[in-house]
């Protein structure tokens, strides 16, 4: 293809914490990186955000949350993403989240955790490299 | 693995769960592949269609993806077996190329609602193609069985009103606030419009601003009025009798009304809150009217288009893959600084641009190098680039 694209990014922010500060944030690095960024906005459910990813057709989807109920609600958004027979996309997460929790989030799937304090180009490098892992579809 | 577009199409047609996925893909393709879209074009002419493609447009912040949200619910609730789609175009960076796509925040009521597809897309501006590739997107909706596709766009920058413009009906949404009577004067984005909306009808300004798009309505309809006659005939005037000392001045004596053979209709106002729903029905419902009315007419104006369609897409391959060729001799510089030297003329460099573009993957192998004789062999080209 020519001038390569980049691949397009959901960023969403699922459950009941209505602080989207940090999803902004990344939203606007990501776009001035040269993606294309589809925001959801505050308080989505897992099956908006897939139902959306899926519509949208994005490589990845970055969620951010801050009420602790991350182990379950990426958890969700993985699942949903295997039922729909989605398991290609790629799912990131960051917020408030314990370094403690974040193996177990990797385990689950997550592909990458960006915790407070991440430096901005280590999440664009992240994301370049992860998706050009991918295989084109 | 490219996944073929037959296996892409009837996945998206057929329905059942595997249909979302298959058409949203497609929609990709037609985005991002310049060199499919014009084959998935050509083979759509036999998809099915839907009855009304809604342009919505306007400035920023006025209101557009509120009121595409409250026109897919007012549609839902009307005929809940009825499958809507939207297309939410936002701006890319003209810097970065990047983008942030925020139109669905209005519209997230509708994300888990099978019967309702949204697509947002970036304008990508200077990259070119959008307008088609939105074309094609509006194609896939009604692939998958959208009666109904809303297509909204930032009124600002040509490639947005192109887009704006493939719709069958262009409403043009205004809020108070947003300039006086000077700003619609402007050419651009009053001129689109079929429809407009009037919206934010609860901020106190709203009323006034309907009068000042209405006698801009009336003013415009005046001119073409004027403009379609000959320079010696003049214009019949409906305004008020001029009173004179003897009573009603009669300014037509002895001259016939010239032939009033254009379209008289001034376009419809609406006034609207699109976030409290109001006017939202009146609204609606003056389109189900109109696409009654008009869809034959469409029909036939979307077929009259396939040629210019085709058109379209093959200049822009044409443009892709000269370009591709520029690029991967580090954008010609030094070529075109031979120009610049007087060494070759402009057409030359063209010329040869064209054959290395024509020769496609093959355009590094020496054997299609034996071009035209007056030109430098390919390999001789290369090694001027390099």
């Amino acid at each position: 293809m020519e001038k390569s694209l980049k691949p397009r990014l959901l960023i969403g922010k699922p459950g009941l914490d209505g602080h989207d500060r940090g999803a902004k944030y990344v939203a606007q690095i990501l776009r001035d990186a040269g993606f294309e960024v589809i925001y959801t906005g505050i308080r989505r459910s897992p099956e908006q955000i897939v139902d959306t990813a899926i519509q949208e057709d994005v490589a990845a989807i970055g969620l951010s949350l801050l009420s602790g109920a991350h182990n379950v609600l990426f958890g969700r958004v993985l699942e949903l993403l295997r039922e729909r027979g989605a398991e290609d996309v790629l799912v990131f997460g960051g917020g408030t989240i314990p370094p403690k929790d974040v193996p177990r989030l990797k385990e689950m799937g997550v592909a990458a955790v960006f915790t407070p304090g991440t430096p901005a180009r280590e999440i664009v490098e992240t994301i370049d490299g992860l998706l050009a892992q991918r295989p084109a579809v | 693995m490219e996944r073929s577009l037959d296996q892409l199409v009837s996945e998206a047609r057929g329905g059942g769960p595997r249909s979302q996925r298959a058409a949203a893909r497609l929609m990709s393709v037609m985005t991002d592949q310049p060199h499919r879209l014009a084959e998935l074009l050509a083979g759509s002419r036999d998809w099915p269609q839907p009855r009304l493609v809604l342009g919505i447009t306007g400035a920023p912040g006025s209101g557009k993806s509120t009121l595409a949200d409250h026109v897919v619910a007012e549609l839902r609730a009307l005929d809940p077996r009825r499958k809507v789609g939207v297309v939410a175009v936002d701006p890319s960076s003209p810097f970065t190329g990047g983008a942030l796509l925020g139109d669905r925040v209005r519209m997230m009521r509708h994300a888990t609602d099978s019967m309702v597809y949204i697509r947002s897309l970036a304008s990508r501006g200077h990259l070119g193609g959008l307008a088609l590739g939105a074309k094609g997107v509006v194609r896939v909706m009604g692939l998958v069985g959208c009666d109904i596709v809303v297509v909204e766009t930032v009124g600002v920058g040509q490639s947005e009103v192109e887009i704006a413009q493939n719709a069958d009906v262009v409403v043009v949404v205004l809020a108070p606030g947003q300039g006086d009577s000077i700003q619609m004067l402007k050419a651009g984005l009053m001129e689109a419009g079929d429809l407009f909306v009037v919206n934010k009808a609860d901020k106190p300004d709203a009323a006034q601003l309907q009068q000042q798009l209405l006698a801009m309505l009336e003013r415009s309809r005046t001119a073409r009025l004027d403009l379609a006659h000959g320079a010696s005939e003049p214009l019949v005037c409906h305004g008020p009798q001029l009173q004179g000392p003897g009573g009603p001045i009669d300014i037509q004596q002895d001259r016939p009304p010239p032939p009033m053979d254009f379209d008289e209709e001034t376009p419809g106002v609406f006034l609207c809150s699109a976030a409290n729903h109001q006017g939202i029905k009146e609204f609606v419902a003056a389109l189900e009217e109109l696409t009654t009315r008009q869809a034959a007419l469409w029909q036939a104006r979307r077929q009259e288009q396939a040629v210019e369609e085709i058109r379209q897409a093959v200049l822009e391959e044409v443009r892709r893959r000269v370009s591709h060729v520029l690029q991967l001799n580090g954008n010609g510089e030094n070529q075109i600084r031979r120009i610049l030297a007087g060494e070759t003329t402009l057409n030359e460099l063209v010329d040869w641009l064209m054959d290395v573009a024509a020769s496609g993957t093959n355009a590094k192998s020496p054997a299609a190098s034996d071009a035209k004789s007056h030109l430098r062999t390919e390999a001789a080209g290369r090694a001027e680039f390099a």
